[in-house]
């Protein structure tokens, strides 16, 4: 239960501008951000999550004002962002860092309702039965999870991802979006996930919000993202019209999963 | 080569190049080039006369003559009886190789070996904080920019001295003994594991750091778990390596006289005692054989890639000598 607000968010490397005066606010819902390479989808979550610092404008989060990295958001990187020479179940565990002491951390003696977490989030995303596994003998899907896992240890009110599945095969990429869909499911965070394929985000977002050259293009529910946003957005590339096609043939059946997950959360 | 006669001298003068270079653009060319080589034949000689000269004086500082190589020679094959001493089993010839057993019982060289080992060992546990302390330091990730190399000139500073000349140096601290030796392989340690430490530190990857920031850790947390995680098997991948490099050091201080089986062998040479002295530089080649055996085993087993080089038995314990050379001359 969390409502994150940008407010006329600015953000100027030297000459470029890669964040052009954006606002918009989301409650509770599975935000897709849509755009080029370039169009400031990864600027955008990087100032939420305090990595990168605005030029100009506000993020708040439930009124708050958002200024540094924090538990209560929880990020998933494209390149996962986790130590490959440790266990799922360590790497998941320093989601609950910001919590412990520096010492209590380094010899793990974390509480034992965080080492709980830890295994209950690896559950989450499917992967307790390999949990004492070293994330660097994982698949990428596999180690995108773990990712996940880490994110909802935080116990987060916001969870964003950065092209979270731009580097993994279509079905590694259905499976890592099903888990992050159903974790935000089970842990009622808002989520705000930036992708390039277009037909994985209208399958899977309940709302879709669109940059272009660092302003805000569109901002639509589901069943609104009609290929001609899709046009203005990325121009006219074939592809991606057939992307969108495949997306709309498989629109019937994009409740059903959608259920699904509800049932499980 | 009658001189006097003014065309032989002039034909002289023309075949060593001093000639009027006269006629065409050739001739003066050639003539050039006749004097040119005089030049370098003379330059030849002086080096070769200098060379002589200074040879003739080091033969007469060192006595070196040929004529104590043929006296001495037979004291030689003596010796070599001695370092090899013969005996027959079942009729056939072979080293008496009981010899060497009975006196590694007797003078208790295995105890001598552990001693060695000690000295490296505590030499490389007593260093390893420092190591750590600088090596982390040092990283630019860490301390920034101008801090950093503080402690990179530190490690620079204790490495351009070799572990021997450091024992020399702390004689007055600890005598010459075992504890001297300790405390120059601490030193050293401090200064090469770090700067091992301070390498494998450039290479690790931005994510992981990001990741551990992004959760909202603190610095101290962002440098073990997002930096110093990612290096924890390397680096203990490295201080394997090093004690198998200290081990050897602790056999050649043991020859200026820091105690275990460096010792012993110094001993059996100053009273010439040629069976002994082979039995002590046998163990020593298998001591230094089989811990950089031991520790390529661990490193390889840390280590996912294939980056740690394999030797078999026989390589480890025949390259042994050239490496204890090469550790107590320092590294880098």
């Amino acid at each position: 239960m969390s409502t994150l607000t940008v407010e006329n968010l600015t953000k100027e490397y030297g000459d470029v501008t890669a964040l052009d005066d954006v606002s918009f606010e989301i409650e509770d819902e599975f935000v897709v951000l849509l755009g080029e390479s370039g169009a400031g989808k990864s600027t955008m979550l990087r100032c939420i999550n305090g990595l990168t610092e605005p030029t100009s404008g506000g993020i708040y989060l439930d009124g708050d004002p958002l200024e540094e990295s924090q538990p209560s958001i929880g990020m998933i990187f494209q390149q996962h962002n986790l130590v490959d020479g440790v266990s799922a179940y360590l790497n998941a565990l320093t989601g609950s860092l910001e919590r412990t002491g520096f010492l209590s951390s380094v010899f793990q003696w974390q509480d034992r309702a965080d080492k709980l977490r830890a295994l209950e989030a690896l559950q989450t995303v499917g992967l307790l039965d390999e949990a004492h596994q070293r994330v660097s003998q994982m698949s990428g899907g596999q180690q995108q999870r773990v990712g996940i896992a880490r994110a909802l240890v935080q116990d987060p009110d916001l969870l964003l991802a950065d092209e979270p599945v731009a580097s993994l095969d279509p079905a590694s990429a259905e499976t890592v979006m099903g888990y992050l869909r159903k974790a935000a499911g089970v842990h009622e965070v808002t989520a705000l996930v930036s992708l390039h394929q277009v037909n994985i985000a209208a399958h899977f977002g309940d709302r879709f919000i669109g940059l272009r050259d660092g302003q805000l293009l569109f901002d639509v529910g589901q069943g609104e993202l009609t290929p001609s946003l899709i046009d203005d957005l990325y121009g006219s590339v074939e592809t991606v019209g057939l992307a969108e096609q495949n997306s709309g043939d498989g629109s019937g059946d994009r409740t059903e999963p959608h259920a699904e997950w509800r049932v499980e959360a | 080569m009658s001189s006097g006669s003014p065309s032989d001298s002039r034909s002289l003068r023309k075949y060593f190049g001093f000639d009027d270079a006269g006629g065409s653009a050739v001739d003066r060319k050639l003539t050039e080039l006749k004097r040119r080589k005089t030049i370098r034949r003379l330059w030849t000689v002086l080096g070769v006369v200098v060379g002589g000269i200074v040879f003739y004086q080091s033969l007469l500082t060192t006595e070196f003559t040929l004529g104590q190589l043929f006296t001495q020679f037979p004291f030689f094959i003596d010796a070599l009886a001695e370092y090899f001493p013969p005996t027959t089993y079942y009729g056939i010839p072979f080293i008496d190789v009981g010899q060497y057993w009975n006196f590694m019982q007797e003078a208790e060289l295995f105890r001598a070996s552990g001693v060695t080992v000690a000295i490296a060992f505590a030499g490389t546990v007593l260093g390893l904080p420092g190591a750590l302390l600088f090596g982390i330091l040092a990283s630019e990730r860490v301390v920034p920019y101008p801090f950093n190399f503080l402690f990179r000139a530190t490690m620079s500073f204790i490495r351009a001295i070799p572990a021997l000349v450091w024992a020399l140096i702390f004689i007055p601290l600890g005598g010459v003994s075992p504890f001297t030796g300790v405390l120059a392989i601490m030193v050293d340690t401090t200064g090469y594991l770090g700067r091992l430490f301070t390498d494998e530190l450039e290479e690790i990857a931005d994510g992981p750091i990001e990741g551990v920031e992004s959760t909202g850790a603190s610095k101290p947390q962002v440098i073990s778990f997002g930096m110093l995680s990612q290096v924890f098997r390397q680096f203990i991948a490295w201080i394997a390596f090093d004690l198998e490099h200290n081990v050897r050091v602790a056999i050649s201080l043991g020859l200026i006289g820091a105690g275990g089986l460096g010792l012993e062998l110094d001993i059996q040479r100053r009273t010439f005692n040629y069976t002994e002295m082979m039995a002590c530089i046998i163990l020593i080649v298998v001591l230094a054989g089989s811990v950089e055996l031991a520790s390529q085993r661990v490193r390889s087993y840390l280590r996912d890639d294939d980056e740690v080089e394999q030797t078999g038995i026989l390589e480890a314990l025949w390259t042994a000598p050239r490496k204890i050379l090469e550790s107590t001359a320092g590294r880098r």
